[in-house]
């Protein structure tokens, strides 16, 4: 739990001044140093991003009625608006969860 | 061990892949991960700050503050206390809420598209280089930069520009910059040049030489003179016939015999669409309620999101003036001040001539012309592709101008003719940025014909009144030409069928003050034949034109009100002129229960092509295929492109002799006559309008299949609107075709106190994200003009201002 907060709080922070891929950073650094297993490092890494990216679009999605969302969906081709969160959640979640456990697996292998 | 380090490569490696996957473009979409991430993709380009703030733009580039006001519609007004910082805030301003189009608009100009979009538009790119787009550009920035106050005017709108981009986070790019991935580049005077030239390509982009000559070719001199030199009785032209010519024109001689191009093939055929247009006119204060003159302009073009045109209003020290703008050039296009109002519609003028040009051998070094070798220039254009290697790309000069196609293989565009160059008016110097910062400030008639003498191209019929006079010019740099000169392809080795003079400004078509009490233009022929000078055969048909006379001439006390009313106008001339015709031979007892019905709304019908009734449609899927009966069997015995007969000439042949020797179908043995025409195509519109849309019933209204969609100004999926209900049709007054139509509606009223109403389908904003990026599009549809907030002063604490900006 700590763990997902910690990841989605540095992630947020780097996201200020770094592009995109400072996504793939915070799970690195804290599946390494507070990861307990493989599965739950994975699970709380995608847990941080999931919640933190839901947060971040539904705060953008509802500030302007999901008219872009709607667009988006539009672009892509898919039927509703929520699937584009839905697609933008998932693949947060799948960068959070990935990192997340190479971090713990990385400190697995070089404290053996 | 070992199991481990598996695991961490296995682990590692998905986390490669992932980064690899999330920022890898596959085929034409962008890479997901800058995109979608919520941080910096395309959600946060969602939300435009709109509250009231203090920027302050670094390096002093202006020289005291300057106030923007935003209206409920948020249409910006800008007060500014010196006319530099007034066009750079413009600039700035604009860019806020259009970048991503300016840039476009430009890119397309120019032949850079591919440097976004990579290799799926080269063969767009080097057509535009082909036909001398940057070269024009160069001319007119020459031109602009030659004179100080032009200069100054694009170079403070620039910086204005470029200050926006400036303090831009890649964050905070308009989303269309993180769909297509790429980023905004500095903003040039250049690029207002390649935008007003961009307008000269899209009004005076059309040539006909080629179809013509293969016509003449083909079907004969005869055929020419009977069927495309068919005079519609119809025709009222811009200029009243009552006015005389008192001047002796500009002398040209003409060759002593007629050239013979060489008929040119392996063109796709192509039809210019004749119903582009636009209306204006203006009343004088003898015809209208409050006694002071009431302008009105809608030019029609295509319709996009964001819109071609961005309402501003201007305050500065010389000027207090509102309208659209065109983002991407400083100052009003369309628009009034407290003085006056000018409106615009297009000439069809030819400016643009083709000539079969001898080389000397296939280096295309030299050329024949006047009895001697002369020598090509070169000019080498270098197209960037996004993902590849840059296309260098020669390009052949002729005196005449550019050597469009000089390579086998496909054309390059319909109706371009291989080794032949063109001659078009977007190569002469030419500021047009010095009329409109000169009728931007006008007071009066002479202020407005003095700021004419600068305007070259795209012609225009400029539209003038003050709070006394009403006026109309047909405003344009015109060569000189013997009759029909450029008509058809030209021997480019006899100077005499060289441009060899211009016409006068003061011998251009102009009238002030008609008797009749209104001035108007829709694009129809200029003047009578009475007029000295050719200036071309082919404007739009009359229908327009005389529907907006006719009923001008019949109104009295006008007021503004009627005059938006006119400009949503939807009676048809055509079905006027040609429906009783056509209902008339068809045998109407025999029909069935669908055909019957048909029938019935068609001999009902007020010949209003309104969108809730179903007769505009079956007129005119009627009359294509009337049409297609009539000319598609003579036009279909060759794959060569051809000048098709206008719907206003079809008209008139079919009026004035229903034996005419067309009406026969070549292709089967026996002698058809004009009723088996009209009954065999009102059986095949049926067949044709149950195919598309069912069986006959409200899916056949005519909003339905004219079928209006406002699509994205870069034909991005998602972030247009589509299939809008609308009321009219090209032959209307209200022009809505399709996704052409009326892009900004304008209703002006003169006097000591200047009142004007307007609207576009569109918003002010450029972003999709927001609700001002399509919010005017459902009132437009129905018909609404928005009074418009013409400030003399800035607004007091309690005006209903949305929010403000100062800039220092």
């Amino acid at each position: 739990m700590l763990l997902a907060l910690f990841i989605a709080v540095t992630a947020w922070l780097l996201s200020l001044f770094l592009p995109w891929w400072s996504v793939f950073i915070p799970g690195l650094i804290f599946g390494g140093l507070l990861g307990r297993s493989g599965g739950s490092s994975f699970l709380w890494g995608f847990v941080g991003i999931a919640a933190l990216w839901l947060i971040q679009t539904l705060f953008f999605h509802i500030g302007n009625d999901g008219v872009l969302t709607a667009r988006i969906a539009d672009l892509f081709s898919l039927p509703a608006g929520w699937l584009v969160i839905l697609i933008t959640v998932i693949m947060g979640s799948l960068i959070g969860g990935i990192t997340t456990l190479t971090g713990y697996l990385f400190r697995k292998v070089i404290t053996n | 061990m070992a199991k481990k380090i598996v695991q961490l490569l296995a682990a590692a490696g998905a986390t490669l892949l992932l980064f690899w996957a999330l920022s890898t473009s596959l085929g034409p979409a962008p890479p997901l991960g800058p995109l979608l991430n919520p941080a910096s993709g395309f959600w946060a380009s969602a939300n435009q700050p709109e509250e009231n703030e203090t920027i302050t733009i670094p390096g002093e580039a202006l020289s005291d503050s300057v106030h923007v006001y935003y209206d409920k519609h948020r249409i910006p007004h800008i007060f500014a206390r010196n006319t530099t910082d007034l066009y750079f805030v413009q600039g700035y301003i604009t860019a806020r809420d259009r970048l991503w189009q300016m840039e476009l608009q430009t890119y397309a100009a120019a032949g850079r598209l591919s440097e976004i979009l990579g290799e799926r538009t080269l063969a767009y790119d080097r057509y535009q280089r082909r036909i001398g787009m940057g070269y024009a550009a160069e001319q007119a920035l020459a031109s602009i930069m030659s004179d100080p106050q032009t200069a100054t005017a694009v170079k403070a709108y620039a910086a204005g520009v470029n200050a926006w981009i400036d303090q831009l986070r890649s964050a905070e790019y308009p989303v269309e910059y993180k769909i297509l991935d790429h980023a905004p580049e500095k903003w040039t005077p250049k690029k207002t040049a390649l935008l007003l030239k961009y307008m000269t390509y899209t009004l005076a982009g059309n040539n006909g030489d080629l179809r013509m000559s293969n016509t003449r070719a083909y079907f004969g001199d005869d055929f020419i003179k009977k069927v495309l030199d068919t005079k519609t009785d119809l025709m009222e032209p811009t200029i009243p016939a009552s006015k005389s010519w008192e001047f002796d024109p500009v002398q040209v001689e003409q060759p002593d015999s007629v050239f013979t191009p060489s008929v040119v093939e392996h063109v796709m055929p192509y039809q210019p669409d004749p119903a582009n247009g636009s209306n204006n006119w203006a009343v004088s204060g003898s015809k209208t309620a409050s006694g002071h003159p009431i302008l009105a302009n809608d030019p029609h073009l295509n319709m996009t999101l964001p819109s071609i045109w961005y309402a501003v209003q201007l305050h500065g020290p010389h000027q207090n003036v509102m309208g659209v703008t065109l983002p991407g050039a400083p100052a009003i296009i369309i628009g009034f001040n407290e003085q006056i109002a000018w409106g615009t519609t297009n000439v069809g003028a030819d400016v643009w001539d083709w000539y079969e040009i001898q080389f000397r051998d296939s280096t295309l070094a030299e050329y024949r012309h006047d009895n001697q070798w002369k020598s090509t220039r070169k000019r080498i254009e270098e197209i960037k592709i996004k993902g590849q290697e840059t296309f260098v790309d020669t390009v052949f000069y002729t005196h005449h101008g550019p050597v469009v196609q000089n390579f086998p293989g496909e054309p390059m565009r319909s109706g371009i003719p291989k080794y032949h160059a063109m001659r078009w008016i977007a190569y002469e110097k030419s500021n047009e940025m010095k009329y409109f910062l000169g009728i931007n400030r006008a007071k009066n008639y002479s202020d407005y014909r003095q700021a004419l003498q600068h305007y070259k191209n795209p012609a225009q019929n400029w539209v003038f009144a003050d709070s006394s006079n009403i006026a109309i010019t047909v405003a344009g740099k015109y060569p000189a030409k013997w009759n029909e000169q450029g008509r058809f392809i030209g021997d480019g080795s006899d100077p005499k069928y060289d441009w060899q003079n211009w016409i006068p400004f003061d011998q251009i078509p102009f009238i002030k003050n008609p008797g009749r009490g209104f001035v108007s233009s829709a694009n129809q022929n200029p003047t009578d034949d009475t007029y000295p000078y050719y200036l071309d055969d082919e404007f739009a048909p009359f229908e327009r034109g005389r529907r907006i006379n006719d009923r001008l001439a019949a109104m009295q006390n006008i007021t503004p009100k009627d005059m938006q009313q006119l400009q949503l106008d939807t009676y048809s001339y055509h079905a006027k002129t040609i429906l009783p015709t056509l209902l008339n031979y068809l045998q109407a007892d025999t029909l069935s229960e669908t055909g019957q019905n048909a029938y019935r709304e068609l001999t009902e019908w007020n010949l209003k092509n309104e969108g809730n009734q179903i007769a505009p449609s079956l007129f005119a899927a009627w009359w294509d295929a009337f049409y297609s009966a009539l000319w598609g069997d003579e036009y279909g015995t060759t794959d060569l492109p051809l000048e098709w007969p206008k719907r206003d000439e079809t008209t008139q042949l079919i009026k004035n002799d229903s034996t005419l020797q067309w009406i026969d179908d070549v292709n089967t043995p026996q002698r058809e006559t004009l009723k088996e025409l009209v009954n065999r195509s009102f059986h095949g519109a049926l067949q044709n309008l149950s195919e598309e849309y069912g069986p006959y019933g409200d899916s056949w209204k005519w909003g339905y299949v004219n079928d209006t969609d406002i699509n994205h100004v870069g034909q991005i999926p998602g972030l247009g609107r589509s299939n809008l209900f609308t009321d009219g049709a090209g032959e209307s007054v209200n022009a809505i075709r399709g996704s052409h139509g009326p892009s900004w509606r304008m209703v002006v009223e003169l006097g000591p106190e200047i009142k004007a109403w307007g609207i576009y389908p569109g918003g002010q904003s450029g972003n999709p994200g927001s609700e001002y990026y399509d919010n005017m599009i459902d009132d437009w549809a129905k018909g609404e003009l928005y009074p418009l907030w013409f400030m003399k002063n800035q607004p007091a604490k309690n005006d209903s201002v949305a929010y403000s900006i100062i800039l220092k």
